[in-house]
């Protein structure tokens, strides 16, 4: 099949494939805005996410709605735990970025070991009904769900930046991001809103867990491997910046989507590495400019 | 010694050096004052090489040494401090002398004993004062060979006591022949043992004259107090 | 029997402790947060299966392992070492999927997924095996201690410190943190070679994180800077791990409730006890 006709259907891909990256990138980077700190661990939340959604809906038949409302509770209450119990006692004694980075790398990795433990390493696979009802137009065919999964991650975008930029809550984060010590002086207390900050984040994260393990399958690593394109997402959109994370998540999609026209499809992985590294060598800043973090 | 021709240098908009130009004469204490802002440590910052000027030439002794690497400035003969230290904490002193120049124990208890620093080889930099670790910064840049030495703010968060020790140590270094350029607010150390002052008002050269001219300058005292 | 499994064991950890003091002299004495460590270990393994599936005499298949995997570091590390603290660790984390991706694809050189079957063993008797591998660490720690103590082990450790002091007393840091890089990574090379002809199989999930975390925890436990505390880090861990074998009761769970202990060490540790046994600095 010749490209033209193919390409609306490899945008399609991308753009299914976007969404879920901006997903799970925006959730990153808005912790890594406000709390200033690399936070991996929202793989842990999103394969927890999926996990919990699993159990109520396949293994104790529970509704779907009530099963997703239940897993994004558990979800927020997995991020609270690893900030009650991980960061806030790192932050208290004043650590550096390299101690919180790898304890969230290490949590993200106990997460894989815990879900191997307590569901076994193989594979699980979800299906609401009516999930895979497939609409074709043409050339194209897209399901029902995929449909739904654009929708949503729209939705959410859209909740988010309103949370953001036209609630106090949202105030009070910019300002925190912006500046701590004067955050402070005007009366606002961090860990009040690094607390908001992770359960905004274990909401999106549980959300894209079950999104993504309706749209993929359920396996124990699937947190690392979708959160480490979220943080790709992030540095090629801008690190620190939540549009920014949006925007990359939606550009990796696309590209690695069309890029396998050109490459086996294994190889998605190094494209999107390769362009984030492009990135950090030739326009660390991302593609909406965000000035860096000075170190000096 | 050290000439500056038409250096400027901008952050983001933001002029902090504007066409600033000045010589420092060998065998002189020269000091750059000027309100905060005016743009003194980036002078500093872009004759140690930390920072690239936009625009502009720098010279040692006659060779341009704009642009280069800081070490290469370094290696050329420009040693310096910086406002808040920077030792390297978790080393020694010896070890940290070691870095500035291979030499033996003799010899680096001489150059701690010049700058009134009496702490075994053997300690920690983070074990010390806040003052001690500056004398140990200021050891470590008079250890390193060089032609300048600059100094920036030499007499922050030091006691009164090692801030009048710090004056016979910078008679001395002039007397042995050693060229210093130095940035500092306490204005009687200024005009006690500078030849040479440097004012420096957003960016550019205000004024450049004996202290004594300096003080009565009326140029300087608006800069300084407002209009 | 019991011999056997201390036999094993004990090569493990000797493995073990060269990889996580090769580790310490980026991480520890030089501050270069390389978290792509392990995938010169891998580098190190593949390069030395290959090569003596192919005939190649271990010997020069060992050497050469170390040199490839270190010019691959010295590549890698003279374009990331100037990116800033936190871009530098990005981009090394990235190198792990890169090199699943790659040990997955080239089929004609790695057999993806499927891995490396049959490597010769260097020696064939395992005891006769494990006095090799030790004598190799000693070599290796012997030239750890001298490095530390040495003018350029000096070096490194001021640039951790503080990078643009260091500069302006003429060092070159870019030159010094990319020869870190490459000296670290050819003993993880070497480890690698080592670990590969002992078990004698490799597949892509050498590169996989779960593996790093177990080297990191040990890392940290023993204490950044110290060769000493890596040592010591290895072999206290190694001995916890293994005596979990007999807390767990179910043979499936003995992979993960491990994994998980040993992350329950490493995050209490960053907590409450940022330089380990006998660290030099905080993590």
């Amino acid at each position: 099949m010749p490209l033209q006709s193919i390409l609306p259907q490899l945008f399609i891909n991308g753009l299914i494939a976007g969404s879920v990256y901006a997903l799970a990138a925006c959730g990153f980077a808005l912790v890594y805005y406000v709390v200033k700190f690399q936070y991996f661990s929202q793989g842990a939340i999103l394969t927890i996410g999926a996990y919990i959604f699993f159990l109520f809906l396949n293994l104790m038949g529970l509704n779907y709605i009530l099963a997703a409302i239940l897993s994004i509770i558990i979800s927020i209450l997995a991020a609270l735990t690893t900030n009650w119990l991980v960061y806030r006692p790192l932050r208290k004694r004043k650590a550096g970025g390299v101690p919180l980075l790898v304890a969230s790398i290490v949590i993200l990795i106990f997460s894989s070991s815990l879900m191997q433990a307590l569901f076994g390493s193989s594979t699980k696979t979800l299906l609401l009904s009516n999930q895979n009802k497939v609409f074709t137009f043409g050339f194209l065919t897209i399901t029902l769900f995929q449909i739904a999964i654009i929708i949503l991650a729209f939705i959410l975008f859209f909740l988010l930046f309103y949370i953001l930029m036209r609630t106090r809550l949202g105030k009070a984060m910019r300002a925190l991001a912006d500046n701590k010590d004067v955050a402070q002086i005007v009366g606002i207390n961090p860990e009040k809103i690094y607390n908001y900050t992770f359960i905004i984040s274990a909401v999106l994260g549980g959300i894209s867990g079950i999104l993504i393990g309706l749209e993929q399958n359920l396996y124990p690593r699937m947190g690392v491997l979708i959160i480490i394109k979220g943080f790709i997402s992030s540095v090629i959109g801008g690190l620190g910046s939540v549009p920014g994370a949006i925007v990359g998540g939606l550009f990796i999609g696309l590209v690695e989507n069309i890029g396998i026209w050109f490459l086996p499809s294994s190889y998605k992985d190094v494209i999107s590495f390769s362009i984030m590294l492009l990135f950090l060598l030739f326009r660390p800043q991302g593609i909406l400019g965000v000035r860096m973090r000075d170190d000096n | 010694m050290l000439s500056l021709k038409n250096v400027s240098k901008s952050f983001g908009g933001v002029k902090a050096v504007e066409r600033c130009s000045f010589e420092v004469e060998e065998c002189t204490i020269t000091s750059l004052i000027g309100p905060n802002g005016a743009g003194k440590t980036t002078v500093f910052n872009i004759t140690s090489g930390l920072t690239k000027p936009d625009s502009g030439t720098i010279k040692l002794l006659g060779k341009n040494i704009t642009g280069m690497p800081a070490y290469k400035i370094a290696q050329s003969g420009i040693s310096r401090t910086f406002q808040i230290t920077k030792v390297f904490k978790n080393l020694t002193i010896r070890d940290n002398l070691l870095i500035a120049k291979r030499t033996n124990d003799t010899e680096m208890n001489r150059v701690l004993e010049s700058v009134y620093l009496n702490k075994p080889l053997d300690t920690i930099a983070s074990e010390l004062s806040y003052g001690q670790q500056r004398l140990l910064e200021l050891a470590r840049a008079l250890s390193m060979p060089h032609n300048l030495l600059l100094l920036d703010e030499p007499t922050a968060g030091v006691n009164p006591q090692i801030r009048q020790e710090l004056k016979s140590i910078l008679r001395n270094l002039r007397k042995e022949g050693k060229t210093i350029l130095l940035i500092e607010h306490d204005m009687d150390f200024v005009m006690d043992i500078s030849n040479t002052v440097i004012v420096l008002n957003e960016g550019r050269v205000l004024k450049t004259g004996k202290p004594k001219e300096i003080v009565k300058d009326k140029k300087v005292l608006e800069a300084y107090l407002g209009k | 029997m019991i011999t056997d499994f201390f036999i094993s064991f004990s090569t493990y950890v000797i493995i073990y402790i060269i990889i996580v003091s090769s580790f310490n002299i980026s991480f520890g004495f030089t501050g270069l947060v390389n978290l792509g460590h392990m995938v010169f270990f891998g580098i190190g393994a593949y390069t030395s299966a290959i090569l003596t599936l192919h005939g190649m005499p271990w010997y020069f298949a060992l050497i050469l392992a170390g040199l490839f995997t270190s010019l691959i570091g010295a590549a890698i590390a003279a374009i990331t070492v100037r990116l800033k603290g936190d871009y530098f660790q990005i981009v090394t984390l990235g190198l792990v999927f890169i090199a699943i991706a790659i040990s997955r694809n080239w089929i004609s050189l790695t057999r993806g997924a499927l891995g490396l079957p049959g490597i010769p063993p260097i020696i064939k008797d395992n005891f006769n095996y494990m006095l090799f591998t030790f004598l190799v660490c000693v070599i290796c720690l012997a030239f750890f201690y001298w490095l530390t103590k040495s003018e350029t082990g000096k070096i490194f450790q001021a640039i951790r410190d503080d990078e643009t002091a260091a500069s302006i007393l003429g060092k070159n840091t870019y030159f010094y943190k990319v020869l870190s890089i490459t000296i670290s990574t050819f003993f993880a090379g070497i480890a690698g070679s080592l670990f590969v002809h002992f078990i004698k199989f490799v597949d892509p999930s050498i590169f996989d994180l779960d593996f790093f975390v177990i080297i990191l925890t040990m890392l940290v436990a023993g204490g950044l800077a110290s060769i000493t505390g890596s040592i010591i880090g290895v072999v206290s861990l190694a001995i916890t791990s293994e005596a979990l074998r007999f807390v767990v009761v179910n043979p499936e769970l003995i992979g993960p409730v491990r994994h998980m202990s040993l992350m329950l060490i490493l995050i209490l540790i960053l907590i409450y006890r940022p330089r380990g046994i006998l660290g030099k600095v905080n993590v």
